[in-house]
């Protein structure tokens, strides 16, 4: 890593740091200060578990290739978070929430996650032990898919939380989940699994607000804060672009180069 | 877990998190820190190692459980039980030089990635599907942008004579906005991995915690 990197990184860290923290307490002192804009994900969410608890039949909830260790190690832990607030929703109903991982180091966390979830609630002694499965991925997570299809028709799942790491495979998933009626929330950190939870779950997550879970669902001021903490870091981002796009516009624009560029363009777009 | 042993975790946690934090950026600079940073990334591997046994465990009691409970297709839990014990076999077989060639590595590919392979052409089926559904679901603008730019990228990829605006419309499309959008996605996400690291490291993650 060279030196410039290292200094972006630990400015970009202790600003987070810092806005976090500052965030934290402001919003333990006044709960109404910060007003969270909806996310019909998350407003849905509640409603599918109370769907499943009424019907009797098992959430569906799956980190897919999402890892502990690796680069999507923060990733797995905000999915956890996600899990563990429709685990707690759903411990009351008879029929566990079922959690799928198509990586081993993930299999602990799922665990936990549950476990945590059924304590919160008093009912640790219902905490189901083999609720968590690890289904292995091939080279591509095909068979994971394959199996996941498989799980939604035999445990009779009634909806699917599907927040973790997933390429294009996650259509099939989807569309399994979809000819049986089920609902579908989704979100993935692959820019392919992406496209295909928005084109096809009922209510989709895209990007930053996998990792909003534990402000929306849960009470937590620090977790209220991260979502602060992540809106004023976006704000400064936005003007780290723009700020330097416009000055460079409006030099392209008094010394000509912007008509130059325009006209190249259209040359392009006419095949010339 | 008891407050003790949640400030004991919470304390681990932060410790080793700063610790390899500070260690992967100052690299050679502070070599103890690094050196440090170094071992507790070998931990992880060897962990993960671990984990992998882990998974073994469970794919077996999982499938047991559905087998000695007959639940729905409890037939295909005990073939997946039964294939598992095989392949193992077979590996330990090839290890010990019992059997010629590499026949782990032949079911393999001749199994797994053939199958794999039948389920990525499934794949465009499910994604029309999802296209289809898409439209029917929810009629808004961004559904229409969505589907006039799915028909203009797959027009643009036919190889016929007379498209040439059609493929500088996609190259532009693919170059331009779908970058643009792919980026934005991509840094709302490192965005969220920072505030959520910056958590785990301040002790907010409820995980070790609880």
């Amino acid at each position: 890593m060279d030196s410039t990197t290292q200094v972006i990184t630990v400015l970009i860290l202790l600003l987070a740091l810092v806005i976090s923290l500052i965030a934290t307490q402001f919003i333990r002192r006044r709960r109404d200060l910060v007003a969270l804009r909806s996310i019909p994900a998350y407003q849905s969410l509640p409603l599918l578990v109370g769907e499943a608890i009424e019907a009797n039949r098992p959430v569906h909830l799956s980190f897919g290739s999402a890892t502990l260790g690796g680069s999507s190690t923060l990733l797995a832990l905000a999915s956890a978070e996600l899990f563990y607030q429709t685990a707690q929703r759903a411990a009351i109903g008879a029929v566990p929430p079922i959690v799928t991982v198509s990586d081993t180091t993930a299999i602990p966390l799922g665990q936990d996650t549950l476990r945590r979830a059924y304590r919160s609630r008093d009912l640790l002694e219902r905490y189901p032990r083999g609720s968590v499965r690890w289904y292995p991925a091939g080279p591509r997570s095909l068979a994971f898919a394959a199996a996941l299809t498989a799980t939604l028709g035999d445990d009779r799942v009634a909806n699917n939380v599907l927040v973790g790491s997933f390429g294009p495979e996650l259509a099939l998933v989807t569309e399994a989940a979809a000819r049986r009626n089920q609902g579908v929330i989704a979100a993935s950190d692959q820019l392919e699994g992406q496209a295909v939870a928005y084109a096809m779950s009922d209510q989709p997550l895209i990007g930053e607000e996998i990792f909003t879970a534990g402000a929306y669902l849960g009470e937590s001021a620090a977790q209220t804060a991260s979502v602060v903490t992540l809106d004023v870091l976006r704000w400064l981002l936005i003007l780290a672009i723009t700020v330097p796009t416009a000055i460079e516009v409006v030099n392209a624009i008094t010394d000509g180069r912007l008509w130059q560029n325009i006209g190249n363009l259209a040359r392009a777009l006419g095949g010339q | 877990m008891g407050r003790l042993g949640a400030a004991i975790s919470t304390a681990i946690a932060i410790g080793i998190g700063l610790l390899t934090l500070i260690g992967l950026l100052a690299g050679d600079n502070v070599p103890l820190v690094n050196d440090i940073a170094d071992f507790l990334l070998q931990l992880v591997v060897i962990t993960t190692a671990i984990t992998v046994l882990i998974g073994v465990v469970n794919l077996f009691s999982v499938h047991a459980r559905r087998v000695g409970r007959r639940d729905t297709g409890w037939g295909y839990s005990l073939l997946v039980i039964v294939a598992t014990l095989l392949v193992i076999v077979l590996v330990l077989l090839e290890r010990a030089g019992a059997l010629g060639g590499r026949p782990s590595t032949i079911l393999f590919e001749t199994v797994q990635i053939s199958i794999e392979s039948a389920l990525a052409g499934l794949v465009l089926f499910a994604l029309v599907y999802g296209a289809y559904r898409l439209t029917r679901r929810r009629l808004t603008w961004p559904t229409v942008l969505f589907v006039v730019v799915l028909l203009l990228l797959l027009l643009g990829a036919l190889p016929l004579a007379g498209l040439g605006p059609l493929v500088s419309i996609r190259d532009w499309l693919m170059a331009v906005p779908v970058s643009a959008g792919a980026r934005g996605i991509l840094l709302g996400i490192a965005l969220g991995t920072v505030v959520t690291g910056v958590r785990v490291l301040v002790g907010q993650d409820r995980s070790y915690r609880e």
